[in-house]
């Protein structure tokens, strides 16, 4: 079980993951289309007072989601980049890439990697007690969002077992390694795949709120 | 015409509709983490002491998500259910925005071709004819 959980699923899941998303980038790019730039004229009239040159950073300061939901936007930046960093720059996973291929990527020390792992426990309970506890946030969810909470939460929980070496090491390894390659399969096809539209979503395609000026809008 | 029937539901013409905007849609939805950040976006949702009914992922999760979930099998009465959301409870004045960039207005706007397929329509408040608890 070991062996196949450490050799040939890691190839199943990684294989699934970059095709994956590259299908899904593919697809995007297929349903959209160059959009068209509309200059409006000015005549050379500016409104802009230098009252409102002065309030329009606050404005859209307060607009914005941090400006909004200073609280979900923080525990969110925080939560996303942990989940990021702990992986990537675990102790463990360097050794075993140093091991497979001769690379050798920066390590944290693994007590920061551990507390970024908490980190990213305590994010999933946050969003957990936020999907049960908020009305709102409750009228749009299912069995499934608790799934996926479940899916993401699997790799680091255990993950923090295996180091801290609570229970039967080896099982827990095994179970860490199946857990990292379910969520790695699960990221383009589900709701996680977030992950890279993201991104696309934002500053690809146009819309009002892209962060760069999207280029890009749907085709009909 | 019997499609325009009060009570049948043409399921055919639905799946029709709902395959030519397949791919776009489909990613749409599977995008929506359920985040609930378009609430505020949403000038009812802040004027109907933010009932979660006008909150716009619900609008379109209930609506287009449904009749994609359910692959256009839907009754009579959950159609009109999903008239009070998309023109009841929206305006399509397509001021949400989302934080993954989901375009939820043209969602809406698709789910309004697809109701008014069926012999659905409405104008904002659809209920002007009717008594309503509206001006509270």
């Amino acid at each position: 079980m070991f062996e196949l959980a450490r050799g040939p699923l890691v190839w199943v899941a990684a294989t699934v993951f970059l095709v994956g998303i590259a299908l899904r980038i593919v697809e995007l790019f297929l349903l959209t289309k160059k959009r068209e730039r509309i200059q409006w004229p000015t005549h050379g009239i500016t409104t802009d007072s230098r009252a409102e040159r002065k309030l329009k950073p606050i404005l859209a300061f307060r607009h914005s989601l941090i400006g909004k939901h200073p609280v979900m936007a923080i525990v969110s930046g925080i939560f996303h980049a942990c989940l990021f960093a702990a992986p990537i720059f675990a102790m463990g996973h360097t050794l075993l890439l140093r091991q497979s291929w001769g690379i050798s990527l920066w390590s944290l020390s693994s007590p920061v990697v551990d507390i970024l792992n908490i980190i990213v426990l305590l994010g999933v309970l946050f969003m957990l007690v936020r999907r049960i506890a908020v009305p709102r946030v409750r009228a749009v969810s299912s069995v499934k969002d608790l799934l996926f909470l479940f899916i993401v939460a699997a790799p680091y929980l255990t993950g923090f077992l295996a180091y801290h070496q609570w229970f039967e090491y080896r099982a827990i390894l095994i179970l860490h390694m199946l857990a990292g390659e379910l969520m790695l399969m699960a990221i383009p096809f589900t709701r996680l795949g977030h992950m890279v539209i993201f991104f696309f979503f934002r500053g690809l395609v146009g819309s009002e709120h892209s962060i760069v000026r999207g280029s890009r809008v749907w085709s009909a | 015409m019997p499609k325009q029937d009060s009570q049948s539901v043409d399921t055919e013409q639905i799946q029709a509709l709902l395959k030519k905007n397949k791919r776009s849609m489909t990613l749409l939805l599977t995008a929506c983490a359920g985040c609930t950040l378009c609430a505020e976006s949403c000038f009812l949702f802040m004027n109907k002491g933010k009932a979660p009914e006008y909150m716009p992922s619900y609008k379109v999760l209930n609506s287009l998500g449904k009749l994609y979930r359910k692959h256009g099998k839907v009754s009579r009465a959950e159609l009109e259910k999903m008239r009070d959301l998309l023109w009841k409870n929206c305006m399509l004045c397509e001021r949400c925005y989302c934080a993954l960039g989901i375009d939820l207005p043209k969602m809406i706007a698709f789910a309004r071709r697809i109701l008014r397929s069926q012999g659905i329509d409405g104008v904002y408040p659809h209920s002007l004819g009717a008594p309503e608890e509206e001006s509270g």
